[in-house]
């Protein structure tokens, strides 16, 4: 892919005096002085994702985005038949018993199937909605390299609030009009779960001669193996260490520079964790790249987009068909099925829906021949704070508990 | 009951004579202690119990902003100004995860009552109020008594994974339990010490026996030391002595009437009805000592709760319903946090509108309020909200709000567990695993 | 060597500083290196209670370290600058009694348990329902012998066996006798007081001797910080501890093993005062870092540390302030901005070149320790160097003093320590005082509230300069040297050390063998465990001043000691 390094929105002021460094100065382990602003370990910066979610346009009712309404759950759908009103006279708890009946009956495929764990197999959801304007502003990294100079800025490209062009973020689309993406909704939020200790990211920079321009920093992406340290106020602490995961699949290396204070990176396949409801999840963002600002508090601000597969996507936000207990194997039917469904109830959406809006919105990896796309343009909003990274097979924080899964502790 | 007496024992069984002189009782115990005692110099049985809410709470109207004692109660506390000498508020107190895949709404819940998070309702100890029953709860006719109020026959009391005990979950059902077939007059049963309170006494009257010796063979600064030593001992010896005695005996009771039936459901209304009716059932058989310990469940953890006519429960409500953008927090969630403080203040109002000693029962009691999480839309298991209501007889001190500072819950556990007279030491799992009390709970 | 200290300001307020008194004093008839042990002197006899720790470990020797001690204990009390010190002046509260009941219940409960019985107990009944006299008698010999530090007396042995038949007759049970008969035991006064005992036949010059089973329990606790084992109770009923042959022989057999090392962290968390750790509070706001772990974590990196270089090292005392050897766990890592590459438990390593750590003043145990909960303290860690490391005493602050100034770390005018502390000592009733404390503890101040690094403070660069009794430095590193090089630093661990064992102040007269100690001390290189060994071969050790106070006489131990150990 082309090169196209545009500075997003500024993340507050730039690099400070103090984190101005000799060039040269930290290429070896040997570093003699490194800036105490940052965490240095083995010649490499280190720091860990405190904040993560993904970048949307704005609310729908705010930006007249979704003038057909919003996507709704089996429910409410079922609500618009003409017997699916509460009658007259008729008793909660035997109303709730008949939504709840014709919502099983709506969920299940003539196969006996649940349509969350088959939703290929499901009819079209006419009442799913997607944001199909792109006249609003949303925040971003042109990932194709379309849009910059402008001959060919496609239609479904949006515009930054700062007018940076060719902004690809075709999964706003899909979820743009279901109420739990809004921004008061609960479904943006999942990186509350980073705090909890249940997944994390880390990030590293090596062989950098000067932290405001550079051309040539190798940066590492990976996931992390511990859990992330927090204060009591349950604020992430700087300067602890982490270890990278160990499993290759969620590490990446890629090359990228430094143009006035902001890190751009070459295009590079990771995959970090995710946990839903106990099921442990993999979130993986083909073609990533970075583009951070390096702040005066030594901290990371910005981007993180790429193409995620859209089976996995569709896993992580509706479906759970691939969730795994803690020993990594299968999640219990049960659960995977009460997650998938029991999700789209409360945050207002079908399976089908989701998983048909998410392979009609597709843009990333497709086919030269057919036009069929894999992967959907993704875009996400991250903070990090210097940790020191490091590579190490010691015991896992959970070795002891695994143990204990197993022989009873008491 | 055969009068026993400290020194007829062990003389007895050396020497085949029995006379004995009968202690009176320390002034500084009947000071340090007097809750325990009834007017009638008897001794007060203590209950433990406990009470859950589900869904946690919002936390900018529920924590007190400062600690200690004079702190301003917050909006969702309000309801209970009136305990406010009788509550402890504790904060900021964490189940530690240690990486075990957090099950929503029961993680939390378990994890702080066994001491050990687990994914699922498969709990690897016991729940503390098992604990603490086996404890004090063993002479009574019910080991505990389960209710739930919100039409859910389940409970978070285990004494091993797979058997929760079952709730009553029908105010009158809970009648028929207690007070129907089977009920024991109070007054009318017979009090047998118990062996082994009297051997104990015996023996640590023997240690006793050892002063005029040792007293003789030490300087006078030591005298002074051993003085002091001799009677503590004896003071333990005049708790032994004092549970030998009969309890007091049950006044003012007065058998309650049958509850009406009433509608089991989460309907909020209903269910502020149907605790009300159990929580004055179950103070009435505290009261008559047909139980030490119970369990409440206000709602389920994930909280069953609804308004009239509405299909989204309190549970859906939290992951549904968008923050009300002005005042930053979801509005029906917390009208659903804020009926729960109102049915707890129902609950401390039934169990102290019964007189017992010089105060009410609510002060023989120690009950343990909680939550699942905190934070119910992130199932946040850090910082679950508890409350410590009563003293248990003096054994705990209350009147404060203490943050925990991201400390391990069992902490509470644990305090609670060892002011109830269990024998432990440590509790917990790997993170949870604590020896550390809360120092402020304990007098 | 101490004419330095003649250029030394003292107070002149008229609280002159006591320690630096006693030491120009004593240092004047010092002894010559080598030299001979002068003659024994000897305190009181002194009742000690078992700490916490000594507890702990003493159950845990004489039962297994998976017995439960389920109870709470009391705080300990301080006394003369050592929690030592006040074992023998603590009283036994209420509360302590029935935290000693419960504990007590929970070790014999567990002794007796069925999965522990077969192992613990030295015999089994015919029958578990009908007492068996013969075998209640053994175990109550065999347990008495241990917990009591001596033989049961024969009034003891019908006592517990009376008690233990009649709770197996009550209950039915021969297990429930024993237990109950070891629950006597182990609330005994002779069992949670160490009750010393003199021999009054061995006399010296006016002098007595404690007894072989006193002396056991002194060696026991000062070597091991736990109960005398049955090979030292052994030599005790033998008399070999009353020969310097047999002495010797135990002395090198407990330094030899691996329980010397809980003596020597018993010893460090005294002076080093760790209790005061359970009333630290440090403000989240301001150091989010800190937590419970932290603190644990805190102490045991400096006690690691110190059995790391005195025991397996075999290092020299003085170096203990200036290495850069270290262990480190993940949540320390954080507060020492340093990375830990081990997750879970202890990283040996070493604080780097130019980290601005050495030795264990520069911790954060020492530095979190003695600051404020908001703000770093010079005053509080000068005061701490002096009086933990130094032995000199500083009087107390005189009532009515204007702190204002001193603590309003907002003060723009302000902006350091440096600066307020300057202000305050215009002050002419402080600065006598705030001039020995302050100049040692400003070079702290590189370090915050909670002893993480920093370069300045509200936005002022700090000044770390210093000095020490004549040394002047810059920083951390210079006051590292000067902690090493100071006179004062190996006598005082040697008093604290003398102190701690014999749980007394020492005596006017003791000053020539504190000289002794002293040289011997420095002809071995400054090392602490041949320190413990010169003080337990020492006859001032075990001697008693009969005249000095509270001393117990009594016949009833020599009695006992013709019956000799059964075990």
């Amino acid at each position: 892919m082309k090169k196209s390094h545009r500075i997003g929105r500024p993340f507050g002021r730039l690099i400070a005096t103090a984190l101005t460094l000799v060039p040269g100065l930290w290429q070896s382990a040997a570093l003699a002085d490194p800036p105490a602003s940052l965490a240095v370990y083995n010649g490499r910066a280190g720091f860990v994702v405190t904040t993560f979610s993904y970048v949307l346009g704005p609310d729908a009712d705010e930006a007249g985005t979704c003038p057909r309404g919003m996507a709704k759950n089996l429910a409410e759908i079922y609500a618009l038949e003409p017997d699916g009103r509460q009658q007259p006279g008729e008793p909660d708890a035997a109303y709730t018993a008949r939504v709840r009946q014709a919502v099983a009956a709506l969920a299940t495929l003539p196969d006996g199937n649940n349509v969350c764990l088959h939703p290929e197999a499901a009819p079209a959801d006419p009442h799913f909605r997607t944001v199909t304007r792109s006249d609003i502003p949303v925040d971003g990294v042109d990932l194709d390299g379309k849009g910059a100079d402008s001959g060919d800025y496609p239609a479904d490209d949006f515009t930054s609030p700062e007018g940076v062009r060719g902004i690809d973020n075709q999964f706003y689309r899909v979820v743009g009009c279901s109420r739990s993406f809004q921004s008061t909704g609960p479904s943006n939020t999942f990186g509350t779960e980073m705090l909890t200790g249940a997944w994390g990211i880390l990030v590293t920079l090596e062989g950098i001669d000067d932290l405001h321009n550079d051309d040539a920093v190798t940066v590492g992406i990976y996931a992390n193996a511990d859990p992330i340290q927090l204060s009591a106020a349950r604020e992430p602490l700087g300067f602890a260490t982490y270890a990278m995961d160990q499993d290759p699949r969620f590490r990446a290396t890629t090359s990228g520079v430094i143009r006035d204070g902001v890190l751009y990176t070459e295009p590079v396949d990771i995959r970090f964790h995710s946990i839903v409801n106990s099921l442990r999840l993999e979130r993986p963002l083909r073609h990533a790249r970075l583009q951070v600002t390096l702040g005066d508090d030594a901290g990371l601000q910005g981007f993180l987009a790429g193409y995620t597969p859209i089976e996995a996507m569709y896993d992580m936000q509706y479906g759970y068909r691939s969730g795994r207990g803690g020993d990594g194997k299968p999640g219990p039917l049960k659960l995977r099925l009460g997650t998938a469904n029991g999700a789209a109830f409360v945050l207002g959406h079908t399976c089908n829906g989701g998983w048909q809006a998410l392979h009609q919105l597709a843009d990333g990896d497709c086919d030269g021949r057919s036009g069929e796309c894999t992967s959907i343009s993704t875009q996400y909003r991250l903070q990090a704070i210097p940790a020191f990274v490091v590579d190490a097979v010691t015991a896992s924080s959970n070795a002891e508990l695994e143990k204990a899964e197993r022989v009873d502790v008491y | 009951m055969k009068k026993f007496n400290r020194r007829t024992l062990l003389r007895g069984a050396l020497q085949g004579i029995g006379v004995g002189v009968a202690l009176p009782l320390l002034d500084c115990f009947l000071d340090t202690n007097g809750k325990a005692f009834a007017a009638t110099g008897a001794r007060l049985p203590v209950r433990f119990g406990t009470w859950i809410w589900g869904c946690g709470f919002i936390p900018e109207l529920w924590v007190p902003t400062t600690t200690g004692r004079d702190y301003a109660m917050p909006e969702h506390l309000k309801p209970v100004e009136a305990y406010r000498d009788q509550l402890a508020i504790l904060s900021g107190f964490d189940v530690k995860l240690d990486g075990v895949p957090n099950k929503p709404h029961v993680t939390g819940c378990l994890g702080l009552r066994t001491g050990v998070p687990v994914p699922n309702e498969n709990v690897k100890a016991p729940t503390l109020d098992v604990l603490i029953g086996d404890q004090i709860g063993t002479a009574t006719r019910f080991r505990s008594l389960e209710l739930s109020t919100s039409g859910v026959q389940r409970s978070y009391s285990y004494r091993a994974a797979g058997s929760a005990n079952p709730s009553e979950v029908s105010p009158l059902a809970l009648y028929q339990r207690i007070f129907g077939e089977g009920f024991q007059d109070p007054n009318a049963m017979t009090f047998t010490p118990d062996t082994e309170v009297m051997v104990r006494q015996s023996v640590l009257s023997a240690v006793g026996d050892e002063r005029r010796k040792l007293m003789k063979q030490v300087g006078a600064a030591d005298r002074q030391r051993l003085n002091e030593y001799f009677t503590s001992l004896r003071q333990l010896e005049q708790q032994l002595a004092l549970q030998l005695e009969p309890p007091a005996p049950v006044r003012g009771f007065v058998m309650p009437d049958a509850p009406p039936e009433t509608s089991l459901d989460s309907e909020m209304g209903n269910v502020m009805e149907n605790h009300k009716l159990m929580a004055g059932l179950l103070a009435r058989a505290l009261q008559c000592n047909q139980t030490q310990v119970f369990n409440v469940l206000l709602s389920d953890t994930a909280s069953n709760l609804r308004r009239p006519g509405a299909t989204t429960t309190h549970h859906t409500l939290t992951h549904e319903e968008p923050d009300d953008k002005v005042l930053g927090y979801q509005k029906d969630v917390a009208w659903f946090a804020q009926q729960s403080m109102l049915a707890w203040r129902d609950f401390l109002d039934a169990v102290s509108a019964i007189p017992e000693g010089d105060g009410t029962l609510l002060d023989n009691c120690l009950v343990l309020a909680h939550s699942d999480c905190s934070i119910a839309k992130s199932h946040a298991v850090e910082g679950i909200p508890i409350m410590i209501a009563g003293s248990g007889g003096g054994r705990v001190k209350t009147g404060f709000h203490l943050a925990g500072a991201a400390d391990p819950i069992t902490r509470v556990g644990l305090t609670v567990q060892q002011a109830m007279g269990v024998q432990v030491e440590k509790w917990g799992a790997l993170s949870m695993e604590t020896n550390r009390t809360v120092t402020d709970l304990l007098s | 060597m101490f004419t330095d200290y003649l250029r030394f300001p003292l107070i002149k307020s008229g609280a002159v500083c006591v320690g630096l008194l006693a030491t120009l004093l004593s240092g004047c008839d010092r002894g010559q290196s080598g030299a001979l042990e002068p003659d024994p002197v000897g305190g009181p006899t002194v009742m000690r209670r078992l700490t916490e720790s000594q507890y702990r470990a003493t159950i845990a020797d004489i039962f297994g370290a998976d017995i439960p001690v389920a109870a709470r204990f009391e705080r300990e009390l301080r006394a003369e600058g050592l929690l030592a010190i006040g074992t023998g002046e603590a009283g036994v509260s209420p509360f302590s009694i029935e935290q000693y009941d419960a504990a007590a219940r929970s070790v014999a409960a567990a002794v007796v348990s069925e999965e522990k019985r077969n192992s613990l107990l030295s015999c089994q009944p015919q029958d578990e329902a009908v007492f068996d006299g013969q075998c209640a008698a053994r175990i109550i010999d065999d347990y008495g012998l241990l917990l009591f530090r001596r033989p049961l007396t024969e009034a003891e042995q019908e006592k517990y066996l009376g008690a233990a038949q009649q709770a197996s007759e009550q209950l039915h049970s021969f297990y429930a006798g024993v237990k109950h008969a070891l629950v006597g035991l182990l609330m005994a006064p002779d069992f949670l007081l160490r009750i010393e005992r003199t021999n009054k036949s061995a006399t010296d010059a006016g002098r007595q001797q404690l007894d072989a089973w006193s002396k056991a329990s002194r060696l026991s606790y000062f070597l091991t910080n736990s109960t005398p084992d049955r090979e030292l109770l052994r030599a005790a009923g033998a008399g070999e501890l009353d020969t310097a042959t047999g002495l010797q022989q135990q002395v090198e057999r407990l330094i030899a093993s691996p329980r010397f090392e809980a003596a020597v962290r018993a010893f460090f968390a005294d002076m080093l005062q760790y209790d005061l750790f359970d009333d630290l509070a440090k403000d989240p706001s301001i150091y989010p870092a800190f937590n419970s772990q932290v603190a644990a974590d805190a102490r045991e990196q400096t006690l690691r540390t110190i059995v790391d270089h005195l025991i397996t090292q075999q290092g020299d005392y003085r170096e203990l302030f200036t290495t850069r050897k270290t262990f480190l766990t993940r949540p320390l890592g954080i507060v020492y901005r340093l990375p830990v590459v081990t997750r879970n438990g202890w990283e040996e390593t070493e604080y780097p070149l130019g980290s601005h750590r050495a030795g264990i003043q520069s911790n954060i145990d020492f530095l979190a320790l003695h600051s404020h909960p908001g703000r770093s303290s010079p005053t509080l860690r000068g005061l701490a160097i002096r009086d933990i490391f130094l032995c000199q005493e500083v009087p107390d602050p005189p009532a009515n003093v204007n702190f204002a100034v001193v603590q309003d770390p907002s003060n723009q005018a302000m902006p350091t320590a440096r600066d307020r502390l300057t202000a305050h000592r215009t002050e002419p009733s402080c600065a006598g005082c705030h001039k020995i404390m302050d100049p040692a503890g400003l070079t702290l101040e590189n370090y915050d509230g909670l002893g993480s690094y920093r370069t300045h403070e509200n936005g002022a660069l700090i000044d770390s300069s210093g000095s020490l009794d004549g040394p002047q430095f810059d920083d951390v590193d210079g006051l590292a040297q000067a902690l090493h090089d100071h006179p004062e630093t190996p006598r005082c661990v040697v008093e604290k050390l003398y102190r701690f064992a014999v749980g007394r102040d020492t005596v006017w007269d003791e000053r020539a063998y504190m000289d002794y100690l002293i040289a011997r001390f420095v002809d071995s290189g400054y090392r602490v465990p041949e320190l413990m060994r010169t003080i337990a071969l020492s006859k001032n050790f075990f001697a008693i001043d009969p005249d000095s106070g509270h001393g117990v006489t009594t016949e009833h131990a020599s009695a006992v000691t013709e019956k000799g150990v059964r075990s």
